[in-house]
């Protein structure tokens, strides 16, 4: 059924998930890498998971125990672990001492202890102070850089002997029957036509007993586990997308800075943030839904403009823009979450299974404790020789027990209740859920998939960038770090049906420029893209592709 | 063609990512490190590839990789291990000198009783940029030496390799034992394995002190370069050409 | 007082503006250091002493001439022993060589030879106390080093174009030597020499340089960067990486930190984007002048005067112009 005139619906453009090339059953190859344990992702739950692994194991060998060598291993798509990794950050110090309880908090890779905290509401020029949301209270956190934080759990891991492979996307799940036996990688020297160039190096098999799927927000493979297992949530997964720059400047920031209103729209769920991270490096970023209500929404030029209002021109003005990236964000929260995040030898980890609390934006030590979740069922599994759900059924039962679920669940129904239309309405409905604990407007709200909320088609709001305090998203994408070589195969996989109209949706939806209308026909720059996913959620589907392809994120 | 076993080494050097912006350390005479990342350059890399061509080619052949400095640069070794070479040498020191004849002077130590029939350098490093350890390594051993090589084929005792200078493109024949630098274009370095990266945990890597004398060369400052000044876009397409034309004549006065 | 050695390199029977930058570096140096000699090294072919008063000129108190047909070409052995002989024998403060291929691979032999260290692509230098302090360019360009050299003799290689040849009439006496070996003896041999153009200007010695960067789109349209160079008179062609990687030009085209160093009076990017590794291989050129399509390309913040336009109009219309303007000089 095609759109209505004036409107566009994404989810009728887009393709299914490729199934048939994301679980396979063929027999591991005979070159197979073995391991016991296999990460797919190097993020902070990935991490969190191997390294409380291989804590286990080495407890275990020093009392004599009978496991011999466990070979853990955590594949990585970037390049070098970091470079994919995107977040505001203010942590939760949690989970980082749950894992290393001989440490101190001066110990971790963080920036500095939340001393301050602002809010304030926006108009085009004014900014209006607010009570700070409960939510959104972060005294007592600190501040970080999602980077510094996975490089450094990076370096904790080798030294426990893991085993950590980057560059090496994983492409399908190997299968036999339902139980999930391994990976199997992308093959990388492709050129676009799909032919073999001189540096070609085929697919590699890895087979484990155990897969945890710790992908981040928006992973292939999970998504393909859930369809293909057909396991359901009681709400579909939403997304936020965010876009986030690190700036030098010349004038200090002392506090941590949250914005709502200008320039989100009045009918989307969104805001901005901006940390302190060192005396001349700030973080900002703004993150918007994406079920917004219009073709040419464009939340990389929200980000933008925002940078012109006098709160924080003022800040940036004279400094200079080191870095820039996007990555979206799921923000389904407790209804969305799969109803089973295990299987024969698999376990879904993080924001690939949906753990974030996005009323107070945090992810981050949700990811790592749920990895140490998986760790610790992982490790009964081995010692009771047992990887098939009924085992790995003890990391739901964790995760259920602890202030994962229970968090999520306070917060159930905040975004959700927001894709409602009238947006003060929403923020007095929320503010009574706060207030009540989740005990008022508690009943689960029905929401749909971003990609099935209509579009209105407006024109786009002209925007021309001034190279200094506001960029195009070309100029973005290059302080992105990617330098993906330009003749790689395209790796999005367009739907049915790119009128003109769906075209302009993919240009402002996309923040790192790969789509482009060129009159009445779509462009696609598939170097560009830097792996937020928020393509996957509104428009063609992402799938995996050659390793180190994408930004390289420094200290986003 | 003869085939015979060939004892290859390489020698390599750890350093940052070029695709930064760098800032200069509190003591003036180092960049800061914070937030670099670190790999094997590039020249190196091809010359790591050279050398696994050249055993893929002779059975029975082996490759050492060598490097100098602190004990990170054992990754960068790990690194040559992965791609495919057989044992690795770290030659221990607290800093990589600047001052090329000092390393070459430490290689050449550790190399001189190797039996290598080919040594293997890049041609240069992007870093410290000056492209000289080679040939100074070829110097101290006494062994005939080709620099920047873009093509290589070794036979029977011999090689031949392929340079490209200044427009002009030279063959040469060599005797083994012989010290090679490897320039652009003479392969596309080999990307580690899964396999090749679990394989080299367990490959040999030796570790002693560097024999370093002391350096000529001494690092007083390092500094950023002037910005240069912004120029100015004259105008588009051709008909801002006659305005350029008139520039260059009067203003620039190049023309 | 200490005196100085400046090696002049030549190409067939010819010097090279390097070797004359090489002679007045060299001078430039001993009056610095009191006021010695310059001792000047010229190996070629026959007929090369007939330019040893060039080099008297550029300020050689003494032309050391070594004929012999092998000199025609490089010959990276008997050019090192006799190099290093000399300065050995020579007892020189320092010793002068360029940044060229050839001295990329011939300043590092000597130096180790003679057991001391030596800098590259030298910017400038300048004499504190007992050493010579020199500036290089590290880090593709991105940073600049001061070292301090404590050697004697203290080895450097200039980077081309950046000593302009200076007159400075000295004696110039010729002293004819043999090779310190036998060129012909070498242990590696040269099987095969397939020149350049040799009436091609060289990228180091070129006064311009016309590049040409992926925004030609293929290799033959090249053309249209070699037509500006011809346009010019004076002017050598050159090349980025993205371009000599996909084979449209020879590596030794290929501009760059690890390529070609050039310091023209004018370098013309054409359809280059400004990749900072190319940047550091001319951005010590006096007058850049860039054309590209995007306004944005990295390249405009280092030109002096920058077109925005579509290559294929823009360089034809200025080649044009630049022959009209020669016409009437």
């Amino acid at each position: 059924m095609p759109d209505r005139a004036g409107r566009v619906l994404p989810s009728i453009h887009q393709a299914p998930l490729p199934l048939d090339r994301l679980i396979l059953t063929d027999k591991p190859d005979a070159e197979a890498v073995p391991m016991d344990v296999l990460f797919v992702g190097g993020g902070p739950a990935g991490l969190a998971g191997a390294i409380a692994l291989a804590q286990l194991i080495k407890a275990d060998q020093e009392a004599g125990g009978d496991l011999g060598e466990v070979q853990i291993g955590v594949l990585e798509k970037a390049g070098a672990l970091g470079e994919h990794s995107l977040s505001g950050a203010v942590v939760n110090q949690i989970a980082m001492r749950a894992l290393f309880p001989e440490l101190n908090d001066k110990d971790f890779p963080f920036r500095g202890p939340v001393t301050h905290e602002r809010v304030h509401f926006l108009t085009e020029n004014r900014a209006f102070r607010m009570p700070t949301p409960p939510t959104m209270k972060n005294h007592g956190f600190h501040i970080a850089s999602i980077c510094e934080i996975v490089r450094w759990l990076g370096e904790k891991a080798e030294a426990l002997g893991v085993n950590i492979f980057t560059g090496f996307p994983a492409a399908s799940l190997l299968t036999e029957g339902t139980r999930v036996t391994g990976v199997r990688t992308t093959p990388s020297g492709l050129s676009r036509t799909g032919e073999q160039g001189s540096g070609y190096t085929p697919p590699t098999d890895i087979t484990a007993q155990i897969t945890v799927l710790s992908e981040g927000t928006r992973g292939t493979l999970s998504q393909a586990y859930l369809e293909w297992q057909k396991i359901s949530s009681d709400n579909p997964q939403i997304f936020a997308l965010g876009v986030k720059e690190i700036w030098e400047t010349l004038k200090p920031l002392d506090a941590v800075v949250h914005t709502l209103g200008w320039p989100v729209p009045k009918d989307c769920f969104g805001g901005s943030f901006m940390y302190p991270l060192t005396r001349n490096q700030i973080a900002l970023g703004i993150v918007v839904g994406l079920d917004n209500k219009r073709t040419t929404d464009d939340i990389h030029e929200m980000l933008q403009r925002i940078k012109l209002h006098p709160l924080f021109r003022e800040i940036l003005e004279s400094g200079e823009m080191v870095e820039w990236g996007a990555k979206t964000i799921p923000e389904g929260g407790f209804y969305a979450l799969p109803k089973r995040r295990h299987g024969d030898g698999v376990m879904l980890v993080g924001d690939a299974a949906g753990f974030v609390e996005v009323a107070s934006l945090k992810g981050i030590h949700y990811a790592m404790q749920s990895g140490m979740f998986a760790a610790r069922t992982a490790f009964d599994a081995l010692k009771k020789k047992d990887t098939s759900a009924a085992t790995l059924k003890e990391y739901d039962a964790m995760v259920d027990g602890s202030f994962i679920a229970s968090d999520l669940y306070h917060r159930r129904n905040m975004r959700v209740a927001f894709q409602e239309r009238n947006y003060y309405l929403t923020c007095l409905k929320v503010g009574l859920m706060n207030l009540s604990n989740g005990a008022l407007f508690g009943g689960k709200i029905k929401s749909h998939t971003d990609a099935e909320v209509v579009r209105e088609v407006v024109p786009p709001a002209p925007f021309t960038p001034d190279g200094k305090l506001t960029f195009s998203k070309l100029d973005a994408v290059f302080k992105s770090g990617n330098a993906t070589r330009d003749d790689i195969p395209s790796h999005l996989i367009v739907g049915p049906d790119i009128t003109p109209e769906v075209a302009e949706l993919y240009a402002h939806m996309c923040p790192a420029g790969v789509y482009e209308r060129d009159g009445d026909r779509l462009v696609v720059s598939p170097a560009n893209c830097i792996d937020c996913k928020a393509t996957d959620v509104l428009g063609p589907r992402w799938t995996p592709r050659e390793g180190g392809s994408g930004p390289k994120y420094r200290q986003m | 063609m003869e085939i015979s076993a060939v004892k290859l080494a390489v020698c390599v050097k750890r350093v940052p990512d070029m695709d930064v912006r760098f800032r200069i350390g509190a003591d003036n005479v180092s960049v800061d490190e914070a937030g670099l990342k670190f790999d094997l350059n590039d020249f190196d890399a091809w010359a790591v590839e050279a050398a696994l061509q050249l055993k893929d080619k002779n059975a029975g052949s082996e490759v050492t990789v060598i490097s100098l400095g602190p004990d990170v640069v054992q990754e960068t070794i790990r690194k040559g291990l992965s791609m495919g070479a057989d044992r690795g040498v770290h030659l221990k020191a607290d800093k990589v000198p600047f001052d090329g004849f000092a390393v070459a002077s430490a290689l050449a130590a550790e190399l001189k009783s190797g039996g290598y029939d080919l040594i293997l350098f890049g041609k240069m490093s992007p870093d410290s940029a000056n492209g000289v350890v080679g040939q100074m390594v070829g110097e101290l051993l006494e062994l005939p030496c080709v620099s920047a090589i873009s093509g290589l084929e070794i036979a029977g005792g011999k090689g031949t390799a392929k340079r490209e200078l200044e427009g002009a493109q030279e063959i040469v024949e060599f005797p083994l034992p012989a010290v090679l630098t490897v320039d652009e274009g003479l392969n596309t370095a080999r990307l580690p394995s899964l396999k090749g990266i679990m394989a080299a945990k367990k490959k040999p890597l030796e570790s002693r002190a560097a024999q370093l004398p002391q350096p000529q060369l001494t690092v007083t400052r390092l500094e950023l370069p002037p910005e240069r000044q912004a120029g100015r876009i004259i105008g588009e397409g051709a008909a801002a050409v006659p305005e350029l034309v008139k520039l260059l004549q009067t203003e620039a006065k190049v023309l | 007082m200490a005196n100085v050695f400046a090696f002049v390199e030549t190409r067939g029977s010819e010097v090279r503006k390097v070797g004359l930058e090489a002679v007045t570096a060299a001078r430039t140096l001993a009056d610095k250091t009191g006021g010695g000699e310059v001792h000047a090294l010229v190996l070629g072919p026959a007929g090369i002493a007939a330019k040893a008063q060039q080099l008297g000129q550029h300020g050689a108190d003494v032309v050391i001439v070594v004929e012999n047909p092998a000199f025609a070409n490089y010959n990276p052995e008997a050019a090192t022993a006799t190099a290093a002989d000399r300065i050995k024998a020579g007892g020189y403060r320092a010793a002068v060589f360029s940044t060229s291929a050839q001295g990329r691979d011939l300043a590092p032999r000597v130096a180790a030879r003679l057991g001391v260290s030596v800098v590259t692509d030298v910017l400038s230098f300048d004499v504190q106390g007992q050493n010579l302090v020199v500036r290089h360019p590290m880090n593709i360009g991105k940073v600049i080093a001061t070292i301090s050299m404590s050697g004697t003799p203290a080895v450097i290689a200039m980077r081309p174009n950046v000593i302009a040849p200076a007159q400075n009439p000295k004696a110039g006496r010729v002293e004819t030597a043999q090779p310190a070996t036998d060129p012909g003896s070498t242990r590696v041999k040269v099987l095969e020499t397939k020149q350049g153009n040799r009436d091609k200007l060289d990228l180091a010695e070129a006064p311009v340089v016309v590049a040409g960067g992926r925004g030609l789109k293929a290799a033959e349209n090249f053309k249209l960067v070699e037509d500006l160079a011809s346009a010019f008179g004076n002017a050598a062609v050159g090349a980025t990486r993205a371009v000599t990687d996909d084979g449209w030009r020879p590596h030794s085209d290929q501009i760059g930190q690890t390529g070609r160093l050039v310091s023209p009076e004018l370098y013309v990017a054409v359809g280059i984007s400004g990749a900072v590794q190319h940047l550091a291989g001319m951005r010590t050129s006096k007058t850049i002048v860039a054309i590209n399509k995007d306004k944005d390309a990295p390249i405009f913040k280092v030109a002096d005067y920058g077109i925005v336009g579509d290559v294929f109009e823009v360089v034809p219309a200025l080649t044009d112009a630049v022959r009209e303007a020669k016409k009437h000089h």
